[in-house]
């Protein structure tokens, strides 16, 4: 099956949600007109990253009506994107919301919150705990949200529960400006290939640009297939809508050729796991 | 020993996007820069002019009666290459006014007394043409401390805060700043033959590499000792660093409400409502 996938790499206001959402309606706006099945944000697309005391006022229940155009126009295309979610436990999380035919499909809280040198996301936000796989008309889904892509153990819970895309709202700011490119996305690409290759499924990599207190996130979105092909690649430091147009069948092929699934034993993996944690008690 | 070179093309695409943002967010689309005729300066003045487009930039030079002449002709080859709108505002009559009546003034005292006035100067200036004043701090002065507090520091934006002496004069020939600025000796041209060097007691070159191993690859004293750097050298970093924490960080607020301005008032600073 072939999928179209818009990448929405944008430069959000900070803490401008209304702004944004103009922003937001207007690349699914033109996502829809180029037929793309699907349209993602990057993290916190809605409010801007570096929102520290402004976290609680940007924050929203995801059935506000804040969001009736969103979910009147996901009826034409899914739409994932990044908000600070007002849980109904009253506390803010940093979240990704996944809509489709004029619904709520899943809302993912990003479980690893950075909290070290210039990243201070625990001191606002409450830790998510679970990863989902949910299906799609076009396959199926788990979305994680920046840092947690850093952990390769999230990634392997979504393989586990059968994802065969993985969709990453990120907002890295660049750092490394010594080689070719920098060093952050040499980080971020060798991590998707990684993964694409040994899990067999397609990285969706979607990073936001722009200047928030002096970081400057980098973009460079991208698609990886399984067959190591990269897709969509928006390019560095500028705002861009790109699509992907990829080919499902390529998770069979690579599967068929490199049957890593097929040979995975994930009781055993349970088993050792617990007995690991165990033994360090 | 180590190499701090970059790549000059994008840190100076990514220097340019931060200039137009980090000012557009701050509700301006103009710019003032004090210009010395200097590396630092000059630099900021292309990167500026670059980001806004030279209608948008102003530059300001402010020679003292002591400064040398070289300097304002240096600043004049950077206007007239920049065709960026100026004005000499000559400082010597303001500062004298103070410094007439002192008698036996530190070299010091007077640098700082001058590098304030030009502060107060810029920030009129700035005012004058609706603008934000950018900082021509680099990350070897600020982490070294070698500038005045509330006067050359004084800014609304550090476009090469991040960038060691050594990796300016690299940028400054990759953006085309004229060959006679970038390999003139370092500076501050606060009296007659002052040396950055001299003062500071070690090479640019030297200096960038201790801070670089200290501060970026986190390596302690023993380790930079033992790569082969002057231990004599290596103290002069570090106490340099300590000694003028204070002048990077927000003044310490006596805390007792709930929510406290440099404490725990938490909004970003490019936030507008």
């Amino acid at each position: 099956m072939k999928v179209k996938i818009a990448l929405a790499q944008i430069n959000p206001i900070l803490g401008d949600i209304f702004k944004n959402r103009e922003k937001h309606l207007e690349f699914i706006e033109r996502a829809i007109k180029e037929k793309a099945k699907v349209i993602v944000f990057p993290e916190l697309s809605l409010t801007g990253y570096s929102l520290l005391d402004l976290s609680m006022e940007v924050a929203l229940s995801p059935d506000d009506l804040f969001f009736k155009e969103f979910f009147e126009l996901s009826k034409y295309i899914d739409i994932v994107f990044g908000f600070v979610e007002k849980g109904v436990d009253k506390i803010i999380y940093n979240s990704a919301m996944y809509l489709s035919q004029g619904a709520i499909k899943q809302i993912y809280r990003k479980i690893y919150l950075p909290t070290h040198g210039m990243f201070q996301e625990l001191r606002f936000f409450g830790k998510g705990k679970n990863v989902f796989v949910f299906d799609t008309d076009f396959g199926r889904i788990s979305m994680l949200i920046c840092r947690d892509f850093f952990h390769p153990s999230l990634l392997f819970l979504s393989y586990a529960g059968g994802a065969d895309f993985i969709f990453a709202l990120s907002n890295m700011p660049l750092r490394g400006l010594s080689g070719d490119k920098p060093y952050i996305e040499e980080t971020v690409e060798k991590a998707a290939d990684t993964y694409a290759n040994f899990l067999s499924m397609f990285i969706v990599f979607v990073n936001r640009v722009g200047f928030e207190d002096g970081l400057g996130f980098y973009g460079g979105s991208f698609v990886e297939s399984p067959l190591l092909v990269r897709h969509g690649f928006a390019g560095i430091l500028n705002e861009k809508l790109t699509f992907a147009e990829v080919e499902t069948n390529d998770i069979y092929k690579k599967r068929q050729s490199f049957p890593l699934l097929r040979e995975e034993d994930f009781s055993l993996i349970k088993q050792n796991l617990e007995r690991i944690l165990e033994g360090q008690k | 020993m180590i190499n701090l070179s970059l790549n000059y093309k994008l840190v100076r695409k990514f220097i340019k996007n931060f200039i137009r943002e980090e000012i557009s967010s701050n509700g301006f689309n103009r710019a003032v820069v004090g210009l010395s005729g200097g590396v630092d300066s000059s630099l900021v003045l292309y990167l500026t002019v670059d980001a806004l487009g030279n209608k948008n930039v102003r530059t300001i030079m402010m020679p003292y009666k002591t400064s040398s002449p070289d300097s304002l002709k240096d600043a004049m080859l950077v206007v007239d290459e920049l065709k960026v709108s100026y004005e000499i505002v000559d400082i010597s009559n303001i500062a004298d006014a103070y410094l007439e009546n002192i008698k036996d003034i530190s070299n010091l005292r007077k640098g700082n007394f001058l590098a304030r006035t030009r502060m107060a100067v810029l920030f009129d200036k700035a005012l004058e043409f609706q603008s934000v004043v950018v900082g021509t701090s680099n990350k070897s002065e600020l982490l070294l401390g070698y500038s005045t507090w509330y006067g050359d520091m004084a800014a609304g934006l550090y476009p090469i805060g991040d960038l060691y002496k050594t990796q300016v004069w690299g940028l400054a020939k990759e953006v085309g700043v004229p060959e006679r600025i970038v390999k003139k000796k370092p500076s501050a041209d606060l009296w007659p033959g002052q040396s950055d060097e001299k003062e500071l007691g070690a090479s640019y070159k030297e200096l960038d590499e201790i801070l670089s191993l200290y501060i970026d690859q986190r390596k302690g004293y023993d380790e930079i000792v033992s790569l082969g750097y002057k231990k004599s050298t290596i103290n002069i970093v570090l106490q340099r660093i300590y000694k003028t924490q204070y002048k990077r960080t927000f003044p310490p607020v006596a805390k007792f409400s709930p929510r406290t301005v440099g404490i725990d008032f938490l909004y970003p600073h490019d936030f507008k409502r």
